[in-house]
This record gives C-alpha cells, structure tokens and sequence, in this order.
C-alpha cells in the first residue's frame, strides 16, 4: 500500500531529523561536557547548538524537494508549506535568540529582582527544538492520525515549557490549568476525528473532502468538535480560560513561544483541516441567509473572541495578561480570514499571523528582558523610556503594529485581511463581522496607548535607575523591530511568498 | 477444544473483573486484576494472536501490575473506607452496568445479522500483518511517538528532578522552602 521506500521517507523528513539531532546534542552537550560550568557557558552552548540546528533545518527545507505528496496524505509539500516551515524556524531561532534574556542571573542588589528561571538550559533547549519538531510536522501533513499526534507532540512540549519554572507557583499553577484544559480538548478534538473517520472511511484530508459532500447531520457534530479541539489551541473565545494564566505564570519566554510559533502552526493547520477537508460542509455565515456548516460555528467563536479578548483586555493590570486577552482577540481576527476561506484569504492568514507571531514574540522578548527587574503590571513600567530607551523604543514599535497603525506590518496585515473577508462573501455578507472587527481593533488600541502612555508619559518613580539588558537581546529585539517596519513599508517582499 | 478454552477463560476473565470490583482491600484487587489480564492473553492466543498474547503477559500481566503492586504497597494502602458517595455508587452503579450489559446483549442478539461478520484468521493478526502496518504503512507516524514518548521522559525528569541549590541563588532556596 505504502509506496515509500525508507530512504525516500528519510529524505523527505531530513529537517526534522536535523532537529531531533540537534536537540540530542544539546541535551549531550550539557549533561557531560559542560557538567558543572557556569551557567552563562551552558547557556552560550545550548543557544549556539539551537541554532546551529535551526538554520541546518532551514537550509535542508530549502534545498529539499520543492514538492511531494506521500500516501494517505501522509505528508505533504508544497510552496506554501515550506514558507510556513522557514517562518517557524526563523522563529525558533529568535526565540533561542531571546532566551538569554531570562536565563542570565539578575545584577546583584536589584530590589525583586529574579534569577534565572530555571538550571536545566539543556533540557530547556532541547525542548525548544523538539517543539519545532512538533510544528514542522503539524504544517506538513494533511492526515489526521498524524495531526492529532503531532499536536499532542507540540501540547506536551508546551506544558512542560509553561511549567517550567519552578522556584514559580505561577507558573506550575499555569501548566497545571493548560494541561487539563489541553487534555479535555484533546479528548474533544480525538472524538470529533473518529466520527470523521466513521463518516468517510478515511483520515486522509483528501478522502474526507471527498465524502463530505454527502451532507449528513453527523457531520455538524464532527465539525463542532473538531473546532473545539483546535479553538483551544488557537486560544479563541470559548475555549480560552488556560491563556491569561499561562501566559501570566509561564516563563516569558515560553509564553511567547506559545503565542507565536504554536499559533501559527496550528491556525495553518486549522484552516488546511477546514478547507481542504471538510470544504464541502462549509455552510454561510452571512448575516442573511447564513445556512449550517462550519462557517456559521466559526463566525460565532469568531465574534465572541473579538468581543472578549479586547474588552478583557481594557481592565487588565498585568501587562501579559493583557497580552494573552489581546492574543484571544487576534484570534478572532485570524478566525475571520478562515471563514472567507478564498485563496486570497488564506495568503492574507498566512501574512497576519507571520507579522502578528513576530510582534508578539518581540513584545514578550521585551518584558523577559525586563523581568529581570521584576516588571510586570503596567504600573511597573512607568517612565520606561527614560530607564532603558532602546528597549522601549521596540515596544512602542510592537504594540502599535498590534494595534494596527500604518506603516507598521499589523496594519497591511489587518487591512488585507479585512479586505479579503469582505470580498468573500457576495453582497457584503459578511460585513457585520468585519465591521465588529475594525470597531474592535479601535477598543484594542486603547489599551496598547494605555501601556504606551505609561512607557513615555508617566514619571519615572523615585530610585528607579537604568536598565541595562544583553547585547544579543537588543540585536534581536532591533532586528524584529526593524522588520516589523520594512514589513509594514514593503508588504510586497512577504506577499510574494504567501501567495501561491 | 478451542470453545472449551474459552469459556474457561472467559468465566476467569468475568470472575476476575467481579473480584476486582467487589474486594475492599487494594492488593486483593490488583491481583485480581492480573488475573483478568492473563485470561485475557488466553484468548488472544485462541484469536491466533501471539504476538499480542506475548506482549499482554509481558507488558500488562508483568510490568504494569508490578508498578501497581509496588505503588500500592509503598503508599501503605488499607482497606478503603465506605461513605455515602461509595453506597450511592454501590446503588447507582450496579444496575446502570446491568442495564448497559442488557442493552448491548439485547442489540447485539436482536441486530446480530445486519451487524456482519468480522473475519478473524492468522493472517489478520499475526506478527508480520503487525508489523507491517507499524513499520510500513504507518512507520511515521510510529516514529514520532517514539520521540514524543522521549518527551514525555525528559519533561518528567526535568519537573520531577529536585532542584540543586546553586551558589548564587541560596538567598531565594532560603525563602521560598
């Protein structure tokens, strides 16, 4: 049945293999050489060995075969699939990039000051690189068996990163809360697969698009759970009581992995397993005449994340807090380009959540760098840009490419988005939807002025000195802010990529 | 020989489960429990599945109900207590099983002929039939639970392994513990 010889399925799997190696040598690396030296060393090492084997991955997705199609769906390769490989680990690495941030001790004498999170750097890499594993398999595969494992792949790595921390109750209160949350919607996501697989006789997304034009009323039923399963990833609005905690309790840094590559490959993911699988099911979610399928679901969770994650957001006091409500109302925004499911919409996902898993990452890049002086309610961040300039210039940089405001990639990313959601649709129909996401991208704004107006506004409180953070971390920050902004001005050198 | 055989070990298996269920004390229980395992190996092996009657004794009879067995001796368990919630489980329980049993007898007796045949032989689960679906058709997939199991190993040393004081951090170990 299966035509694949073994040294074709290596082939074809080098990147991962790549990383899997990497993640060994690491984890080798730090428990016999490096046994025993100071941390910053283990430190340098692991990083270097991350991202050695990141761009070792990169380069052999690059050079790889441009496209192929294993049986069953079982793993597939296209243009598209490999520019969503590249992003993740572009992504891998900055975040290995920024984890030296979190993982230097504090200078001695700062009042609250913490130190490094946690003395299992190889473990902590390693993991890191297991989750890309995680991912790249995710993106590159159109079979369910393989979609579900690949997600508890990346759901197991993630609770382990999110509790990772453990001198925190915080953050084994945060993985505790993500792993229930994570296994009841597991169980969800596997029942919906199996009256799929009952339904159609396959788990093969290609198969199933096939059969899923006989409409048949179980079908609903599968789908609803089936967008359970993957709402909870996506951290969308029912499904999302695990976020704020996580990411206020997880070490930064894996709270902004969690909220930047794990997102971008599951809404890939969940818009592959929606247009290319069920399709067929896709119903209306037009404000007249909306008829059943996944569409109308998807415009409900849609609404209601747009409409909490941004209100929540107004009142929140700690500033990841107010990053994960914000995350939940991008989700929304995303969940708006699944529902066009036209091309256009897809490459407009594609660009939005590139641009957003950047920015976000850079806005938590920036509060790792400063937890080492215990900021993280808002109030702490008062007169920040006189205590550390640089840090709040990316800041100020990020926030309003969150919030959308031109030049910056948020607002191509929102303004073709939207654009794609309202030419979907014949007649306007979706125009409620897009409407209720611009007035929320304007309730969104509040909120990230409101963070800004504390950097450079407010008054430095008294005994407040500078606040210095590592060269590798101010590269990078400035690098993603850089390209938050070239991006922003020339949308074009993205476009080409994401359109097929 | 064969319908012999399996009533014989199908009444152990059912005995055994009832067993498992009735005694109060935790021992007793995990032993009845190895008890139904190993029955149930019994009729795996009369399915024409070695291999799978190989790895249940090993795998389940063995490994598994010695962590029970070890688990359950290291934590001390007695004899579990009856409150309330157990007599209402007790009332609730047994005849939910009994009515569940019925119905799936019922359906399964009264359906039985639109229901069809599932074909058993050698060929459908022998070791080679086994393998070639773990090693070829699904060889991926088999592949990486094999590293999320390594995952899975690596986070509970990492969570579980008790944290070593470290020079620069005695100050902080000295609070929080």
């Amino acid at each position: 049945m299966s035509a694949v010889s073994y040294s074709q399925l290596v082939w074809v799997t080098l990147p991962e293999i790549a990383l899997v190696v990497a993640a060994l040598a690491v984890l080798a690396c730090d428990g016999t050489v490096l046994r025993g030296a100071a941390i910053a060393r283990r430190r340098g090492v692991a990083a270097l060995l991350a991202c050695v084997g990141s761009v070792a991955a990169m380069l052999l997705v690059g050079s790889g075969p441009a496209s192929f199609h294993l049986p069953d769906g079982m793993l597939v390769m296209d243009g598209r699939t490999r520019v969503v490989q590249v992003a993740l680990l572009v992504l891998t690495i900055l975040t290995v990039l920024l984890s030296e941030a979190m993982l230097t001790p504090a200078a001695e004498g700062v009042a609250g000051g913490k130190t490094a999170f946690t003395h299992h750097i190889g473990e902590y890499f390693a993991l890191l690189l297991f989750a890309t594993v995680a991912v790249l398999f995710l993106v590159s595969t159109q079979n369910f068996l393989l979609i579900f494992l690949a997600l508890e792949f990346l759901s197991l790595v993630l609770y382990i990163l999110t509790g990772f921390d453990k001198q925190s109750q915080l953050s084994t209160e945060a993985a505790l809360k993500y792993f229930l949350f994570g296994g009841i919607s597991a169980a969800f996501l596997l029942f919906g697969i199996s009256l799929i697989y009952g339904l159609s006789g396959s788990i093969d997304l290609s198969q199933i698009a096939v059969a899923a034009l006989q409409p048949d009323p179980l079908w609903m039923i599968a789908i609803v759970m089936v967008v359970v399963g993957f709402g909870f990833k996506v951290a969308a609005a029912p499904f999302h009581l695990w976020a704020p905690d996580a990411y206020q309790g997880a070490p930064t840094i894996s709270a902004g992995f969690v909220s930047s590559s794990s997102k971008v490959a599951s809404f890939f993911i969940f818009a592959q397993v929606l247009t290319l699988g069920v399709f067929g099911a896709a119903g209306s979610g037009m404000w007249h005449g909306a008829a059943p399928g996944w569409v109308p679901v998807l415009c409900v969770v849609a609404a209601l994340s747009l409409l909490l994650g941004n209100l929540a957001a107004l009142v929140q006091t700690s500033l990841r807090r107010l990053l994960a409500y914000s995350a939940i109302g991008h989700a929304g925004y995303l969940l708006l380009a699944i529902i066009a499911h036209t091309p256009q919409s897809t490459s407009a996902l594609l660009y939005y959540v590139f641009t957003y898993a950047l920015t976000v990452l850079g806005a938590f890049g920036v509060l790792a760098a400063l937890e080492a002086q215990g900021i993280d309610r808002i109030a702490d961040v008062a007169g920040l840009s006189r205590r550390a300039p640089f840090l709040s210039a990316c800041m100020l940089v990020f926030l309003l490419s969150l919030a959308g405001i031109p030049p910056l990639a948020g607002f191509f990313g929102k303004f073709w988005l939207f654009g794609t959601a309202l030419n979907a649709a014949p007649q306007l129909g979706l125009f409620w939807l897009v409407m209720l996401a611009i007035l929320m991208s304007v309730v969104a704004l509040v909120y990230y002025l409101r963070v800004l107006k504390q950097i450079f506004v407010a008054d430095v409180p008294a005994n407040a000195g500078a606040i210095h953070s590592g060269l590798v971390t101010r590269v990078t920050l400035g690098v993603m802010a850089a390209a938050t902004v070239v991006l922003g001005c020339d949308p074009g050198l993205l476009i080409r990529w994401v359109v097929r | 020989m064969h319908l012999v055989l399996f009533f014989i070990f199908g009444g152990f298996c059912v005995a055994g489960a009832l067993n498992l269920l009735l005694q109060r004390h935790p021992i007793n229980s995990a032993l009845s429990l190895i008890v139904v395992m190993t029955s149930l190996a019994v009729l795996y092996l009369l399915l024409g599945a070695e291999f799978l009657a190989a790895v249940q004794v090993i795998v389940y009879s063995g490994a598994i109900m010695v962590l029970f067995t070890f688990v359950i001796m290291l934590l001390n368990a007695q004899r579990e207590e009856r409150t309330h919630g157990s007599r209402a489980a007790y009332i609730l329980g047994f005849p939910g099983a009994a009515a569940l049993f019925a119905l799936l007898t019922f359906i399964f007796i009264s359906n039985g002929k639109s229901l069809g045949f599932a074909v058993l032989g050698p060929d459908m689960v022998s070791t080679s039939q086994l393998s070639s679906v773990l090693f070829r058709d699904l060889l991926l997939p088999f592949e990486v639970t094999s590293v999320l199991i390594l995952i899975a190993i690596l986070g509970a040393v990492a969570l579980a392994r008790h944290h070593e004081p470290h020079k620069d951090e005695s100050k902080t170990q000295g609070k929080e513990r």
